[in-house]
């Protein structure tokens, strides 16, 4: 209760002085170009990865992300870029 | 992200294959430990591939043992393991090394000296001057003074008006521009009659100083007196000597003779061009741009120059083959283009002798027939030119 109340405080006075919201709120940003490249920011770590899904842990939930012959291009511990043809991003 | 590139094959990197059940452990772990891999692809369920640089691989170990994870190399890339495989191959590295000297030093001599732009001088005055200066296949670049030698060959060889001497690579061109001699002028305080240059008929006499003897109308030839010096005063009778200025525009005519060919005209080129180079020596040759021909009818022009070795035919020879597509033409057409080809090169003849500043008026063109070859056209050009020409008087 506590918690997602600072949570709500950090959320407006973000918004008051236009602070990014991913670092201040500690949460994952997401980079597309077209379908082909996803750059994700943030993140916590791979959970599940296979040419058609891959699943990455963020502070907000498993993003899941479905397509193609999908390739973790660049994998480092702030960030992955996945290339590949991207179908469908959820959040679970 | 080519810097990126380059930059890792300068370090080299490894492609792995991990072969295990937890594979995004595997993963999870490397990034946490900060060993860096990209390019990570799942061939199957339980085998992945990746790209990791040397230095990150000696860290694996521990991971793999956690993991419990199997890790082979499949390719190693890079700079490092090219120089390890020519470890015991020194004489080969030696080898490069010493071809990229040598084809530095070869390039700084000059190998090929080309004079353009000469038209009355004769090339191989300039060539035997540039030799003497020491522009001559062989010479070492850094030697050269160009400005100087520029300079020499402007003040020695007066006929030229623009000397540039450029290195181009191994090729030293030299252009010249020759300048026409500039008339020979008479001291403004001299006095002097004017002269005609040339047969003509007096259209407009403009006189500056001195007395106009002929009149608007009048045929003159060559080397008559046009305008006196010698001013007599009519009542007085005192003579007065005049440095006499005057342009006498008059009119002049000029005759030019060309001859065109039916055979020549039978087939028009199109424009469209391809052009072969090759590479020969006396008994090899090498296509170095070698297109196919896509027409049916076409000319060729071929072009030879010596590269290296001098003579024609001995050393290396560059050929230039231009394949122009041409067309046929109908018997009417050969018939106007001859005639029309014949009329330009007549023109051309007759403008080699007609200078510059004088203007055409009329032009007049003659033909005749030459049975089974061709034309012969004759144009007769009347211009409007001033024939003035001061000459000095003797006071005696």
């Amino acid at each position: 209760m506590k918690k997602k109340k600072l949570q709500e405080v950090k959320a407006t006075v973000s918004e008051m002085f236009e602070l990014p919201k991913e670092i201040t709120l500690n949460m994952p940003k997401m980079n597309l170009i077209g379908d082909s490249q996803m750059l994700v920011e943030n993140h916590r770590g791979i959970i599940e990865y296979t040419p058609n899904l891959i699943r990455v842990n963020s502070t907000v939930g498993v993003i899941k992300v479905q397509g193609d012959q999908l390739n973790l291009r660049n994998i480092a511990a702030e960030d992955i870029m996945i290339t590949g043809k991207i179908k469908s991003i959820e959040f679970v | 992200m080519i810097f990126l590139k380059i930059w890792n094959y300068f370090l080299g990197y490894l492609v792995i294959r991990v072969d295990g059940l937890s594979l995004e452990k595997f993963i999870n772990l490397c990034v946490s430990r900060g060993v860096k891999l990209w390019g990570i692809k799942r061939i199957s369920y339980t085998s992945l591939t990746a790209n990791i640089s040397i230095k990150d691989f000696k860290s694996l170990p521990s991971i793999v043992r956690i993991v419990r994870c199997k890790v082979k190399i499949i390719e190693k890339r890079g700079f490092p393991f090219l120089a390890y495989r020519f470890r015991h191959r020194k004489m080969l590295v030696a080898g490069m090394l010493i071809f990229l000297v040598i084809l530095y030093i070869l390039s700084s001599f000059v190998w090929v000296v080309e004079v353009e732009g000469t038209k009355k001088v004769d090339e191989k005055v300039i060539y035997e001057f540039l030799e003497q200066k020491g522009v001559k296949p062989g010479v070492y670049k850094g030697k050269l003074n160009l400005w100087d030698i520029e300079n020499q060959l402007l003040i020695e060889l007066p006929q030229l008006s623009w000397v540039s001497i450029e290195l181009k690579g191994t090729k030293a061109i030299v252009r010249v521009v020759e300048g026409a001699k500039p008339p020979k002028l008479i001291d403004t305080g001299t006095p002097c009659n004017i002269v005609a240059s040339k047969d003509g008929i007096i259209h407009q006499p403009i006189v500056m100083e001195g007395e106009l003897v002929v009149e608007v109308g009048d045929t003159v030839k060559q080397g008559q007196l046009l305008v006196s010096g010698i001013i007599e005063h009519e009542d007085t009778q005192v003579v007065r000597y005049v440095h006499a200025r005057a342009n006498i525009w008059a009119r002049t005519w000029y005759e030019g003779k060309g001859q065109a060919d039916f055979d020549s005209m039978s087939k028009v080129r199109t424009g469209r061009k391809i052009t072969h180079k090759i590479l020969e020596t006396e008994n090899w040759q090498m296509n170095i741009e070698n297109p196919d021909i896509p027409f049916d009818e076409y000319e060729v022009e071929e072009k030879r120059q010596p590269l290296l070795g001098g003579d024609e035919g001995k050393g290396l020879t560059w050929v230039i083959r231009d394949y122009y597509e041409v067309k046929k033409s109908s018997h009417k057409d050969i018939d106007r283009l001859t005639k029309e080809k014949a009329a330009e090169k007549a023109m051309e003849d007759a403008l080699k002798n007609i200078p510059n500043d004088a203007k055409i008026i009329d032009k007049k063109f003659k033909y005749a027939i030459i049975k089974d070859i061709g034309y012969e056209a004759i144009v007769y050009v009347e211009v409007l030119e001033d024939i003035a020409e001061q000459i000095e008087l003797s006071v005696n």
